[in-house]
């Protein structure tokens, strides 16, 4: 007895180890994947199938509706494919509940499914759109893609019992996103503005309003022929055009080069260094080039005698400054230009210029008045004996008040024209030369100080000619009484103009006149040569005269800026 | 009494007609106005949609199988089952049909309005919102019925009573259960009467080929 217990125990263990390892079991659950109607008409369900149990396994699918008891089973397992089960128009009815169930059935038993409710209206999922073709047509603009498809088959569209609405992607074939586009209802959609050369993908899928998106339809390809866009003409047209102009300009500037030199570089006046070959200077040596510089007789023997104390300049600020005479050929102005020592004008180190020039005044300066008094008798006034290179620069430049300081940069910038237009006051200039001369001021050094001009008088001078030897014939603009210090001086010309001053960027600015009545000269001041000092405001207006605004004079250089 | 009835019928057919001619300068056409109509239909659809997305991230423990679809209150309406039923109903019958079905909603809407704020669920707040848009948009499509109305057939202007038992129960969860069978039962409704619409739409659109 407890052995054929036994026995049998072991038995069907035995067994039961034995047929699981040969797999025979009963089928496993089957599971119903999906179910999907295409065109509201017509649905399939497809299922899963559990393990089957190593025996061959047969599938039925039931179904019953909500509204009865009655269980159906499926009629067409095939047309869907495996493991299917097709519902055709006559099974299907909508807005009704299907209750489905899947039988899994092999020798050793069966498995049923879970149920499903299905509601075939919520269940569509129509079909890929249908030929789907791309072309590439052109209008005005430039070429486009026109893509256009059908609906799926078997939707019926046209009673209005499935409404379709269709979206599109496209993408060149080289990028990896897509460019998606709903359409709607409608079967075409544009492509403007393709790229050139470029081939692109297109894809179409579709929805019922209420459903479920189709697959993407089979990809179309197109070539786009190469082009260019309208606006890259245009900007093509563009450019050569700018070009050609361009081209046309410099030609008309090559052609002008000489007066828009002149115009934009005006000529620097060449040296005229007195003495100086200028081949020698290229050529021959430096000794050479000294040489020929030495004048003999120079300097005088009477040189002491030449040496006056002290200037004494006055300006309308009551600024006096003091030079003291023993300095003053070293104290020449020396203009710290930034051109170079080889321009036009004379500088103090030049002792034959200043020599000749003196020399050469001489007869011209007798009636001249002095408006730099200075104290020393020697000084006092332009005599014919009057040939002392220190005080060249106030025959020259009489009646300055000169607000001299380091950078004496306005100079260079000073041009004279000839007689016609106004002259610089208180400078004289070449009357016969050509081009510009800079002021003989350059002969005074300032130390740092003003100098006050004469209070008296405005002398201006005039250069008559220029003599072979290029020394320079002056002559009084006016009749002036010599030594009178009275009050009023007239305006010696009309056509000359005052410096209202000198800005920062070594600028005269020239003032107009309005009237030439002119005030005390204890206040009027040769106004050039004031500059706007560090901190120092330049005042300088005559009260009668009528200062207008800067001007530019008809060939003078004037910076309209204000100082 | 019936002859009454439809004398009463026709002139008050023939006054709301005139009323319409003069009060309204623009007259729609028949194709516009489904066209309308169809779109507002869509939307009353797809509002309950997504309600019914909504309200199903909280189902309750009793759950929706106990109440089937045949039990809405509106299966007693014969409508079409399938394609071919449906395509052969003439147009007066299926907008008869569309109206019968939309008032038969009017007084549950507001039920569920009136429940939506004490249901137990979690976003109660946001369906409270979603039901009365759906209201209204049900409001909105009566009265575009009501205008096509006066361009069909008289057929069109009878409307079945479907009469509705204001019992939503007295447990919450019951109350929830009840909720969520109702909103199934007008969406779907709200389908029907999209797809009938959209029937009509096409049958009227012969000028617009490329619609239908």
């Amino acid at each position: 007895m407890r052995r054929n217990i036994a026995t049998d125990l072991i038995l069907s263990i035995l067994f039961s180890v034995v047929t699981n390892t040969v797999c025979i079991t009963p089928p496993g659950k089957p599971k119903i994947t999906s179910c999907r109607s295409p065109e509201k008409e017509t649905f399939t369900c497809w299922w899963e199938p559990g393990y089957d149990g190593g025996l061959p396994t047969t599938y039925a699918l039931y179904y019953r509706l909500e509204t009865s008891e009655t269980v159906y089973e499926c009629s067409d397992y095939h047309t869907a494919g495996p493991n299917s089960c097709y519902f055709n128009k006559n099974d299907t009815s909508i807005w009704v509940n299907y209750n489905i169930t899947v039988v899994a059935t092999n020798r050793r038993g069966t498995n049923y499914s879970d149920p499903v409710d299905v509601d075939v209206v919520y269940i569509v999922q129509p079909h890929t759109p249908e030929n789907v073709t791309v072309l590439v047509k052109a209008d005005e603009q430039g070429p486009y893609l026109r893509v256009s498809w059908e609906k799926p088959r078997n939707a019926d569209t046209s009673s209005g019992w499935i409404t379709l609405v269709y979206q599109l992607r496209v993408k060149l074939k080289n990028q990896d996103e897509w460019e998606e586009h709903d359409v709607g209802q409608q079967k075409t959609f544009n492509v403007f503005s393709p790229h050139s050369g470029g081939t692109y993908m297109v894809q179409v899928r579709c929805k019922p309003d209420h459903g479920l998106w189709s697959e993407w339809s089979t990809t179309s390809y197109i070539q786009v022929p190469d082009y260019i866009t309208r606006e890259r003409s245009m900007w093509i047209i563009i450019a050569i055009f700018t070009v050609l102009v361009f081209i046309i300009l410099t030609w008309i500037l090559n052609l002008k080069r000489s007066s828009v030199k002149h115009c934009l570089l005006p000529p620097v006046p060449g040296p005229k260094i007195i003495g100086i070959d200028r081949n020698l200077l290229k050529n021959g040596k430096s000794e050479d080039v000294f040489n020929a510089l030495v004048i003999p007789g120079f300097p005088p023997s009477d040189y002491e005698d030449l040496l006056v104390e002290y200037l004494e300049v006055y300006d309308s600020e009551n600024q006096e400054l003091m030079l003291d005479g023993k300095d003053l050929q070293e104290g020449c102005l020396k203009l710290k230009s930034p051109s170079d020592n080889d321009s036009g004008r004379g500088s103090c180190d030049s002792h034959t210029l200043l020599m000749e020039k003196v020399a050469k005044e001489e007869p011209t300066l007798e009636s001249s008045q002095q408006e730099v008094e200075a104290e020393t008798p020697s000084t006092a006034s332009l005599q014919p004996e009057y040939a002392q290179p220190s005080a060249w620069p106030t025959v020259l430049a009489p009646d300055q008040p000169y607000q001299l300081d380091s950078p004496w940069k306005s100079l260079p910038d000073v041009f004279i024209s000839p007689p016609v237009s106004p002259q610089l006051k208180c400078t004289t200039g070449p009357k016969h030369k050509k081009g510009l001369y800079e002021p003989s001021i350059n002969g005074l050094e300032g130390k740092g100080d003003s100098m006050v001009s004469s209070p008296r008088t405005m002398e201006y001078v005039e250069v008559q000619r220029v003599n072979q030897q290029n020394v320079l014939l002056l002559r009084p603009l006016a009749e002036q009484n010599l030594g009178s210090h009275t009050t009023s001086v007239e305006m010696p010309e009309e056509d000359y103009s005052k410096v209202k001053g000198v800005t920062s960027n070594n600028v005269l600015l020239l003032q107009q006149e309005v009237s030439t009545q002119y005030i005390s000269d204890q206040e009027e001041t040769c106004p050039m040569m004031q500059q706007t000092q560090l901190g120092k405001p330049v005042v300088h207006h005559p009260p009668a005269v009528v200062p207008s605004g800067m001007q530019l004079t008809s060939n003078g250089y004037v910076d309209t800026a204000t100082y | 009494m019936p002859a009454y009835r439809s004398q009463g019928t026709k002139l008050h057919f023939a006054v709301v007609v005139l009323l319409c001619v003069t009060v309204s300068s623009e007259a729609l056409g028949l194709g516009d106005l489904l066209e309308r109509v169809s779109q507002v239909s869509d939307k009353l659809h797809s509002l309950s949609t997504s309600l019914t997305n909504d309200l199903n991230t909280h189902i309750p423990p009793m759950g929706k199988i106990i109440m089937r679809p045949s039990m809405c209150h509106t299966s007693s309406l014969q409508t079409p089952n399938d394609k071919e039923q449906a395509l052969k109903v003439p147009e007066s019958e299926l907008l008869s049909l569309i109206r019968s079905l939309l008032v038969a909603w009017s007084d549950p809407l507001a039920m569920l309005l009136k429940e939506a704020p004490s249901l137990v669920h979690p976003d109660k707040s946001l369906i409270y919102s979603k039901t009365k848009e759906l209201q209204d948009h049900s409001n909105t499509l009566g009265d575009g019925l009501d205008r096509l109305v006066h361009k069909m057939g008289p057929t069109s202007q009878l409307i079945s009573s479907l009469p509705f038992t204001n019992d939503i129960g007295n447990d919450k969860n019951m109350r929830l259960s009840n909720f969520h069978f109702l909103l199934s039962c007008f969406r779907r409704d709200s389908h029907k009467i999209d797809s009938f619409l959209k029937v009509l739409r096409c049958r009227a659109a012969k000028l617009r080929p490329e619609m239908c």
